[in-house]
């Protein structure tokens, strides 16, 4: 919702069902669906809005990758090459023994920057002010919403699409 | 909605294959008992504990759907319930080891002492073997039967009855297959023991029940009884499995590993050190890069566990590694570690056990629809969405 004075036009529906076949109809009309609230994650969803498959698993990938390379090269530095310490007769740069702390070096690094790439990506920072679509999502409701593009833009025959998936609530909104 | 299903007619060349495999491998066997019988028995012990995964393995599954009060696999599972069928034949295999091939385990004719010897006693071994199989083979059929009974009476209660049978199958097995596996293949090496050798079994066995599952789903969708059920978003829910077990066991088998390697102690390290010396070194290696490298990297990407003919390629390769892994834990113990042992025995035997397993599992898919038609489950299953 970037766009100043952009219009959208908000649908409410209390079923999970009802939100997930009207999102697919309002893509399979060709409507620019700007987002669809919901209070969990629904199945099917992210098919029925278009979205494109999310770029998270490269991050997580690569810092996975990172972080389990920093850590081998971490553990034979300080083993084997800084302070080389004979433990049981084992050789100094013995991988593995490397192996647990770099596994869990990898989740850590892996988990922890999937989650921090979804914030910032998704701009969820500190100071950010909650704006919620419908105080219902994140409660009981579902809430459908379509930009309003052009002037061709026909409301009502939207609503009457709406309301044959059993919308509860229609509310035209400006931000 | 319930589609129309095509039954299971394979075409009479298929059949003939499956079954000259069959035949060439109790030729072979046959054979090999009398010019080489310590070979022979190893690969019957081989195969009979492998078909015996492949039955375990696809009951575990179903019990763990039942117990979990899980959907999404309920519209394929025919199919390890058709896998279950092979139990019996790789119940006679493993009992055939143990009596005739009594001279593969050394602690028969040098008995050991004290816990160990109570332990290892050829008779109680030998009731232990028969009492193990006959639970689990009572339970799974009783779960199978259960779930066939529903198609023609619709009875939702028969769903109740099999989750309550599932959870005695589940917990019968957990206190029983460790102890199998100690019996029959851990006792090749009696002076070596490790408390991790059960679950490194299960490891195995679940994921190569998983792969030769993915695979038969995939070629009963291409060939009829299972098209219009079978959906990418069940071969994505597989993929998972197959991703998530293979990794299950390689950190199973690092954990057993990585301890041995650590503590040093000799009794301990040779059944390492016979598995990585005198040729044995490049199969050791590859054992884990059939089984958990390449299928790690290969199924990271959502699109390839979408896709049913590199979800079969990737499943073939795991269950040649888990050939590999029981080769590797059996070939060096009974057969010898001082060279590797490969040749018409071996190779004969590997290639008729898939003979045998297909023979006995069409019979027994053909046994009932192709999908569990009452299952109130069902509906959810067929619209299964990830």
């Amino acid at each position: 919702m970037s766009n100043a004075n952009q219009r959208f036009l908000m649908g409410v529906f209390e079923r999970e069902e009802d939100v997930l076949a009207a999102t697919n109809e309002a893509r399979l009309r060709g409507l620019e669906i700007a987002d669809v609230y919901t209070p969990y994650a629904i199945h099917g969803l992210d098919a029925a809005m278009g979205l494109r498959p999310s770029r998270l698993p490269w991050v997580c990938f690569a810092l996975g990758l990172a972080g389990a390379s920093f850590k081998v090269w971490f553990e034979f530095w300080t083993s084997a090459s800084d302070w080389a310490i004979n433990v049981g007769g084992k050789p100094w740069n013995s991988l593995p023994a490397f192996v647990p702390v770099t596994f869990e070096v990898m989740v850590l690094f892996a988990a922890v920057s999937t989650v921090a790439a979804f914030l910032v990506g998704r701009g969820l920072l500190p100071g950010k002010r909650p704006k919620l679509a419908s105080p219902g999502v994140t409660d009981n409701q579902f809430a459908l919403v379509i930009e309003e593009t052009n002037a061709a833009f026909d409301i009502d025959e939207v609503s009457e699409m709406l309301r044959e998936f059993g919308v509860t609530h229609i509310e035209e909104r400006v931000d | 909605m319930t589609p129309q299903h095509e039954a299971l007619n394979p075409s009479t060349r298929t059949y003939a294959v499956f079954k000259w495999l069959s035949v060439a491998g109790a030729a072979v066997f046959g054979l090999g008992l009398m010019i080489a019988p310590q070979r022979a028995l190893s690969s019957l012990l081989l195969v009979s504990v492998g078909l015996l995964g492949m039955g375990l393995g696809a009951a575990l599954f179903i019990a763990f759907q039942y117990v979990c009060g899980a959907h999404w696999a309920v519209a394929i599972r025919r199919v390890p319930e058709a896998m279950c069928g092979i139990i019996p034949w790789a119940a006679i295999g493993i009992l055939f080891t143990l009596i005739v091939g009594k001279s593969l385990y050394p602690w028969t004719a040098n008995h050991p002492t004290g816990m160990k010897g109570i332990i290892l006693n050829y008779p109680l071994v030998l009731i232990r073997a028969v009492v193990f199989l006959s639970v689990w083979l009572v339970l799974i059929r009783a779960i199978v039967r259960k779930s066939r009974l529903q198609d023609t009476t619709g009875d939702a209660s028969l769903s109740v009855s099999n989750t309550r049978l599932s959870a005695m199958f589940l917990v019968a097995f957990g206190l029983t297959f460790w102890m199998a596996s100690f019996d029959w293949v851990m006792s090749l090496e009696p002076e070596w023991y490790s408390t991790m050798y059960g679950v490194y079994h299960f490891a195995g066995l679940f994921l190569g029940a998983l792969a030769a599952m993915t695979i038969l789903a995939v070629w009963l969708q291409k060939t009829g009884p299972l098209r219009d059920v079978l959906t990418a978003e069940h071969l994505h829910d597989m993929g998972k499995m197959l991703f998530g077990f293979s990794t299950f066991w390689m950190y199973i088998w690092f954990s057993e590993y990585m301890l041995i390697w650590y503590a040093d102690f000799p009794e301990e390290t040779g059944h390492f050190i016979r598995r990585h010396t005198a040729g044995w070194g490049p199969l050791f290696i590859a054992n884990m890069v059939v089984t958990w490298l390449l299928p790690f990297f290969i199924l990271l990407p959502k699109r390839v566990k979408r896709d049913p003919s590199m979800l079969v390629k990737v499943s073939a390769m795991i269950l040649f590694g888990r050939w590999l892994d029981l080769y590797l834990l059996i070939y060096p113990a009974s057969v010898g570690h001082e060279s590797v042992t490969f040749g018409v025995i071996e190779l004969g035997m590997a290639v008729a056990a898939p003979g045998l397993f297909m023979l006995v599992f069409i019979r027994s898919f053909r046994a009932s629809a192709p999908v569990p038609l009452a299952d109130p489950l069902l509906e959810a299953s067929l619209n299964h969405h990830q």
